[in-house]
């Protein structure tokens, strides 16, 4: 009996161990929501992130240059915008006082680098220099002068991880800034997508898509990016809403995370993935 | 102890820092080139199918916790494709697949499992046209990894490890 298991083992030990480390690791995708193995992540990305700082921010000085230009360009056009809000703001706050109406307070945001990214088709994620530390918390939108770039799933003391835009498994509840219409984005491998959109809704080519209120995640509206391409859908009951993102992810350096306290009167009566456990 | 223990270990750190930070700055379109892929059927083809699969599957798992993947998806896909990788090693085949441009085509052969098994857990629906979804997720990284690879045929070092 022990020859035939040992001539077995001596036959086929490879599939053996391919079949144990594939088990191994179905096993692994199945759990990934435990708060053991997001413990033990948050440590791995959060000590590597220290050494690949210093590396990213060594092949980054190349970029700084072009990026200097950029901002002069955005500082000019921002200082005219400030000046045009802030008529409109001294107004707003006369026309709220008359209405007795509640404001909402300014959000804080925080600035970080980052300092690592992981580049997939369909998983792309950014670690910034930022962590609980800073007062950083996971579903945190991240975001650039321009727009949205990500929401943040994990952090360790100084460092931070983040799904952007790019990424299958970050759905986002957006509206059309023009007439208010709903609808759930996402991610499909190539394209930003906003899906099951009722071919009554009046999108159109050019039109700006910022957060929804009605995200549990982005409570406040952030510009995500601009129609550029609306389909059918193949049951040809819907349509499916192409957007261009305003900050493209892949060249983004700085971001500025915002400090956005969970309101937990709603999470308790929506169901917020990162409350999943 | 063997040495051939500790070389992934030894190799694993540099290669990850490199993906994660330099790696960047040459994609094409999204598309990054794998250099992990290439470190994994580097050593499945050296040191055999059972060291370059579990190899694969660590790498896979330590890459997964550094990047903040699903975990297990780079675990999984790794393990599967350095175990065909390993299929190009014996004695006789050894140089033949290492060190000529055979070994680009190992690591197209490889990338190509590797991305596809990949893509299952990431982007595939029921709303996808798999044969587009493969093409775009599979096909073109294996690609320029297959690409890249070439430097390490032609790398005048590449015999320190044996």
């Amino acid at each position: 009996m022990f020859r035939f298991l040992s001539h077995v083992w001596n036959r086929f030990k490879e599939y053996f161990i391919l079949t144990l480390l594939v088990i191994l690791s179905l096993t692994l995708l199945s759990q990934n929501n435990k708060p053991q193995i997001q413990k033990v992540r948050a440590f791995a990305f959060g000590s590597f992130a220290i050494v690949s700082s210093v590396f990213y921010d060594l092949f980054n000085i190349t970029q700084l240059k072009n990026e200097n230009i950029t901002l002069r360009q955005t500082n000019a056009e921002l200082m005219l915008q400030l000046s045009t809000l802030r008529e409109q703001g001294i107004l707003n706050n006369e026309l709220i006082g008359l209405l007795k109406f509640k404001d909402t307070t300014s959000l804080p945001i925080t600035p970080a680098t980052i300092v690592s990214k992981s580049l997939s088709i369909t998983q792309n994620t950014i670690t910034i220099n930022a962590g609980t530390l800073n007062g950083i918390k996971p579903g945190m939108p991240l975001i650039t002068y321009k727009g949205l770039v990500g929401i943040i799933q994990d952090c360790s003391d100084n460092f931070s991880i983040a799904r952007t835009l790019n990424n299958v498994d970050l759905k986002l509840t957006v509206k059309n800034e023009k007439n208010r219409l709903n609808g759930i984005m996402k991610w499909d491998g190539e394209k930003l997508t906003i899906i099951d959109v009722p071919k009554a809704y009046d999108f159109g080519i050019g039109d700006r898509i910022v957060t929804s209120e009605l995200s549990s995640i982005i409570p406040v509206p952030i510009p995500v990016g601009i129609v550029n391409k609306i389909e059918e859908e193949q049951t040809g009951l819907l349509n499916l809403v192409q957007v261009t993102p305003f900050e493209d992810v892949m060249t983004v350096e700085h971001v500025f995370v915002m400090m956005i306290v969970e309101n937990e009167e709603k999470n308790k009566l929506e169901l917020n993935f990162y409350n999943r456990k | 102890m063997k040495l051939k223990f500790f070389i992934p270990i030894f190799v694993f750190f540099p290669v990850v820092l490199i993906q994660l930070t330099v790696i960047p700055f040459v994609s094409v379109q999204g598309v990054v080139p794998d250099l992990l892929l290439i470190a994994v059927v580097y050593l499945s083809i050296s040191y055999g199918q059972i060291f370059g699969t579990v190899t694969g599957a660590s790498y896979g798992l330590l890459y997964d916790f550094i990047s903040g993947t699903l975990i297990g998806s780079h675990m999984l896909s790794k393990t599967v494709a350095a175990f065909v990788a390993g299929y190009f090693s014996s004695e006789t085949k050894r140089d033949k697949y290492l060190y000529t441009y055979s070994f680009s085509v190992v690591i197209f052969i490889s990338g190509l499992i590797d991305a596809t098994i990949f893509s299952f857990f990431s982007v595939i629906d029921f709303n996808t046209n798999i044969f587009l979804a493969l093409f775009n997720h599979a096909l073109m990284p294996s690609i320029y990894s297959s690409i890249v690879s070439i430097m390490v045929v032609i790398a005048p070092y590449r015999r320190t490890f044996q």
